[in-house]
């Protein structure tokens, strides 16, 4: 067996040192030796786990009276050509949506972004990420494909300028191949998928499932999710189907579905899941139909229209969420874009409450460090409900039980139940977890 | 028996989408030997443009109409100013189109979006056929119909009119077509507005089944180009007998082996080109 050295070991502490100076931008370079020099061992110090620690930075910096705190520069990196283009634009604008709400000031720092199209491709958003730490980036957000995450979170690591991942779900990037710098507010892909396991079991007393996904890391992750948590709660996955992205005809893959089983558990974002739900219903699937969230995601559940009725799905988000948070976010959003709110727009919109809270809790010059550590101590009421991140930087969250529902003339994923404080590990112990084989590649064991 | 014959029906109205894909293909690539990458872009440009129309003004074949013409103009613009400047040069032929695609493409995006659209299926083919255990949409059924059709249609008008005639002779020795009258460069825009227009028209009619997002030009072109490659450059019928060809190996690859469900569109054309590399009904090429 394939057991993790790093996995245990990498949660608590930080792996890496300060040595991050010859990347902060040119522009405050001054202000930064003078804080150095001033503020002296500051970017250290804060490990502690409160990290308010008011006596240290203020009567030696600066700027830490905070009534007009200096710039602060975000960049966006999120495809806004190619596939991924509408995630990515959904993110970018409620990430903006959300600092114009507050007059383009977060904490009391003015700030400023700066966007780059990652063009769904590594080289580009390799690119991308190296110019905007040029131009001096304190810290960066966004990311949809994770193979391109993947591929430039080692020179991002190296910047030490912290990510907010927005969208990207790969388990890995915050599980074996976590970093202290990086952030995850999105879902991993498993995670959101773990707690329909648990209900299909024992809430809706399904027996036996029959999984159909699409054929790619995520699709292998969310249903491994699915089913490690359906197995251990006593019941049983009888097929597992997966097929290609950019699946043109579906029939011949829903016409295989093992009608013996109690219901169908799919994980097919995107124009797949608008194809899928269409062949569902076109050849008579009766068996009931529960999926990752994403499968019913509200950029294309007005394209699938009744097809996806009745469809029962869990995600950390819906737009009929029924909070102050919530309402806000869909009012300013819609008013900005013209679009419907969908995840993608809380996770850019959330990433500027984190951004928000962490600079409140600065008291001092912003650093990658003190960003990083603030980050890693936020808590906060986002549009999804409360939020959080473990010691793997990856989010904490409510995971909701939907139903697609028919309300008004629209079609919405009403909230039937919840799980509140979702961890990506759902309930194990996360070293057993990750000593364990990783999830995308269980794919095709569970039937 | 039932599943057999819902997989052969499936099988075939799969296949009559690849043809209505491949069909304005094969005019302009197969019969005019140009070769136009663009042709995935004009299926969605079609499609959207049939999606908007329907949505503002209402009318589901108003926006097929609307759509047909606009691309054909489209194609028209295209030719003339493009691709007839490149003739049988194949390398600008494909940069050029390429582009052009790029172009649409981003095109589509700023003006409609990027979150994948579906198109209504034709009113009146909502609905699902139920004979017993078979159960089977009347919309692919009205696919493999509309199929048959557009190739009947392109193959008298190629086949047996004078047009077709002029088209072919012009395909064939440009010089000689001149020399007894007739009008090339017309006979030209006029077979590639066709080819353009069955671009858009498949988009309306597919956009129902494929849908309508970014990138999706690329798919539609890959698909077009199987169809196109199998059948033999420049056949109708060949195109017509690939596609429903290629849809049912597709299908019944994908019902018996689903493990290599990515595999079983393209294995079965590898192999049918390896043994018949002027594909089904291709013509023995001509070296030009």
């Amino acid at each position: 067996m394939r057991t993790s050295d790093d996995g245990p070991a990498r949660a608590p502490d930080p792996r890496r040192g300060a040595a991050t100076r010859p990347w902060r931008r040119g522009r405050w370079a001054v202000a930064t030796m003078l804080a150095v020099v001033l503020a002296g061992c500051t970017g250290s110090a804060v490990d502690s786990d409160d990290a308010t620690s008011p006596a240290q930075a203020g009567s030696a910096s600066p700027t830490a009276s905070g009534a007009a705190g200096e710039p602060v520069v975000v960049g966006l990196v999120n495809p806004v050509t190619g596939p991924f283009a509408a995630l990515g634009e959904d993110v970018n604008a409620g990430f903006e949506a959300y600092v114009d709400s507050r007059d383009g000031v977060l904490s009391g720092h003015p700030i400023e972004i700066l966007s780059e199209d990652t063009a769904n491709d590594t080289a580009t958003a390799q690119e991308a990420v190296v110019r905007l730490v040029d131009d001096g980036a304190d810290m960066l957000a966004g990311f949809v494909n994770s193979g391109v995450a993947n591929g430039v979170s080692a020179t991002l690591v190296e910047t030490g300028v912290p990510l907010v991942i927005t969208t990207a779900g790969a388990d890995a990037l915050t599980q074996r191949n976590a970093a202290d710098t990086i952030f995850r507010l999105s879902y991993t892909s498993s995670q959101d998928a773990m707690p329909l396991g648990d209900y299909a079991c024992r809430e809706l007393g399904h027996e036996t499932v029959a999984i159909i996904g699409l054929d790619y890391a995520f699709g292998w992750e969310a249903a491994s999710g699915f089913a490690k948590v359906y197995e251990d709660a006593g019941c049983d996955v009888v097929q597992e189907v997966y097929a290609p992205l950019a699946t043109a005809d579906w029939a011949p893959f829903v016409q295989q579905l093992d009608t013996d089983a109690d219901a169908v558990w799919a994980v097919i974002p995107g124009a797949d899941g608008i194809r899928f739900m269409q062949a569902y219903r076109d050849f008579g699937i009766e068996l009931p139909l529960l999926a990752h969230g994403a499968t019913t995601d509200e950029q294309i559940l007005p394209e699938q229209g009744d097809t996806a009725l009745g469809a029962i799905t869990t995600l950390h988000y819906s737009a009929a969420i029924d909070t102050p948070e919530n309402a806000e976010l869909t009012e300013v959003f819609e008013a900005a874009t013209g679009n419907s709110v969908s995840q993608y727009a809380e996770h850019g919109w959330a990433a500027a409450m984190v951004l928000e809270a962490a600079l409140a809790a600065i008291d001092g010059e912003v650093t990658n460090e003190a960003l990083t550590a603030a980050i890693a101590d936020v808590q906060l009421d986002a549009p999804r409900g409360p939020l959080a991140f473990d010691d793997f930087g990856q989010a904490i969250h409510t995971v909701y039980v939907r139903e697609v529902q028919e309300v008004d003339g629209e079609l919405v994923n009403a909230i039937i139940g919840d799980y509140p404080e979702t961890s990506q590990f759902w309930t194990y112990d996360p070293e057993e977890f990750l000593s364990g084989t990783p999830l995308g590649d269980l794919r095709g064991t569970w039937e | 028996m039932t599943t057999f014959v819902g997989h052969v029906l499936n099988g075939l109205s799969f296949g009559a989408l690849l043809f209505l894909l491949g069909s304005g293909l094969t005019l302009t690539f197969g019969l005019m030997r140009t070769i136009n990458l663009a042709h995935g872009a004009f299926y969605a440009l079609g499609g959207y443009i049939a999606l908007d129309v329907g949505r503002r003004v209402g009318g589901y074949w108003l926006g097929l109409v609307v759509a047909v013409v606009a691309v054909a103009l489209l194609g028209v613009v295209v030719e003339k100013y493009v691709l007839h400047r490149l003739l049988h040069r194949e390398l600008p032929q494909i940069m050029a189109t390429v582009g052009i695609a790029y172009i649409i493409g981003d095109l589509i995006l700023w003006t409609w979006g990027g979150r994948p659209q579906s198109l209504p299926r034709p009113p009146g083919l909502e609905g699902i056929l139920r004979i017993g255990g078979l159960v089977f949409p009347w919309y692919r059924l009205a696919l493999i119909g509309l199929a048959v059709a557009v190739w009947f249609a392109l193959q008298r008008t190629l086949g047996t009119t004078l047009t077709g005639a002029r088209i072919r002779a012009a395909v064939d020795d440009e010089a000689i077509a001149r020399s007894v009258g007739i009008n090339v460069p017309i006979v030209f825009a006029t077979t590639f507005a066709a080819g353009s227009g069955l671009a858009a028209f498949a988009g309306v009619w597919g956009g129902a089944f494929t849908g309508l997002s970014p990138g999706s030009e690329w798919d539609i072109l890959l698909l077009a180009l199987v169809v196109v490659v199998v059948g033999g450059l420049g056949s109708i019928s060949g195109a017509l007998v690939a596609a429903l060809l290629v849809g049912l190996l597709d299908e019944f690859g994908k019902w018996l082996f689903p493990s290599f469900a990515l595999f079983t569109l393209y294995a079965p054309v590898a192999v049918l080109l390896a043994l018949r590399p002027q594909g089904l009904f291709g013509r023995s090429e001509r070296v030009a």
